[in-house]
């Protein structure tokens, strides 16, 4: 009775086997996860609200420049921008990191346009479907940042920018 | 000697084993054995190994019926009589399609094939997801009931894990070839 919580043990699990390659699956698992529920959100707030008045179309090109930021991001890899691949590719290393740069700078301005619509378009005068479409935006960007963040801190241990 | 002959050609009529007839005493034994060894019914002339495949597959087709059987209810029955959950087997198709394609492309362990195969992740959770956000979508918009919905979402469980368990069986063999059956 009296050492009946000593054979409880914290962290002890072997769960660290195999870790480096788990660790790319679960992370695509998860930015497909956030980047498809992102999308189904906003389809669905687009069903429910048809009308321009509730939500204004134009709203939509924050989740397609996200997207296409998304697909920026993930069309370079690590060794292209380091330069350490076997081939440069069409623009070579310069090229990639102005094509990652660009991305990057595509994802953050629609971080901020989603921001501001939220702010501006749903908050203060205070609509409906606020949530539906915050919930959205930050879905869709959070799983580009979620899979871009994991693969550059799981990359090799040298810096990116040298 | 006499009975063991005879048990043979009365097991050889009854199932259609054809047990190969071998002057010695150790090769008749040895028939037998592998007869009695694979279940003593008309399936035992396959060996174990298959045995436990074939149990695995008619279980995995088991699972495929009954989620395709949730599906049909959540459109058949009278008290809902809506057919547009129906475009849910598109996405039942197109599910393993990303991994089927990126197992046959690439067989390294470079990153490329790595890059390949977590892209082919990406997409399936993206029809996955897809498949669990339609039947919703359809029944915030009134287009079906939410008892279909839920009817066709337990269903969508039941396939994907037929699916999942597809792979987990069948597909863990390093040359992924179709001609295992």
């Amino acid at each position: 009775m009296s050492g009946f919580l000593d054979g409880i043990r914290c962290g002890d699990c072997e769960c660290n086997v195999d870790w480096g390659e788990r660790r790319n699956t679960i992370a695509s698992i998860a930015a497909g996860v956030l980047f498809f529920t992102g999308w189904w959100i906003i389809i669905d707030a687009a069903v429910k609200y048809p009308d321009e008045g509730t939500f204004h179309h134009a709203y939509h090109t924050c989740g397609v420049i996200a997207t296409v930021a998304f697909l920026m991001i993930n069309a370079v890899s690590n060794g292209q921008v380091r330069g350490d691949s076997y081939s440069e590719g069409c623009i070579g290393q310069t090229g990639a990191r102005v094509w990652l740069f660009l991305g990057f700078m595509l994802a953050f301005g629609s971080l901020i346009a989603s921001m501001w619509i939220l702010f501006g378009g749903f908050v203060v005068p205070r609509k409906s479907c606020l949530s539906v479409f915050c919930g959205a935006i930050f879905l869709i960007l959070s799983s580009f940042l979620l899979i871009r963040g994991l693969v550059f801190k799981f990359g090799r241990t040298e810096d990116l920018w040298q | 000697m006499q009975q063991a002959s005879g048990r043979d050609d009365a097991h050889a009529d009854r199932c259609g084993v054809r047990t190969v007839r071998a002057g010695n005493t150790r090769m008749v034994q040895a028939s037998q054995r592998t007869v009695e060894e694979g279940g003593g019914s008309c399936v035992s002339s396959f060996c174990p190994g298959e045995m436990a495949g074939i149990k695995a597959l008619i279980s995995l087709s088991f699972g495929g019926a009954i989620g395709l059987m949730f599906l049909m209810l959540g459109c058949a029955l009278p008290v809902y009589d809506k057919y547009w959950p129906l475009f849910l087997l598109f996405f039942y198709i197109l599910s393993p399609i990303p991994y089927c394609i990126s197992r046959r492309v690439v067989d390294d362990t470079d990153s490329a094939s790595n890059a390949c195969k977590e892209l082919a992740i990406f997409l399936t959770t993206g029809i996955v997801i897809s498949a669990f956000g339609l039947p919703i979508v359809f029944a915030r918009a009134e287009v079906i009931a939410w008892g279909a919905c839920a009817l066709v979402l337990t269903g969508n469980v039941v396939i994907f894990g037929t699916i999942l368990g597809f792979f987990l069986v069948f597909g863990s063999n390093d040359d992924f070839s179709w001609q295992q059956w």
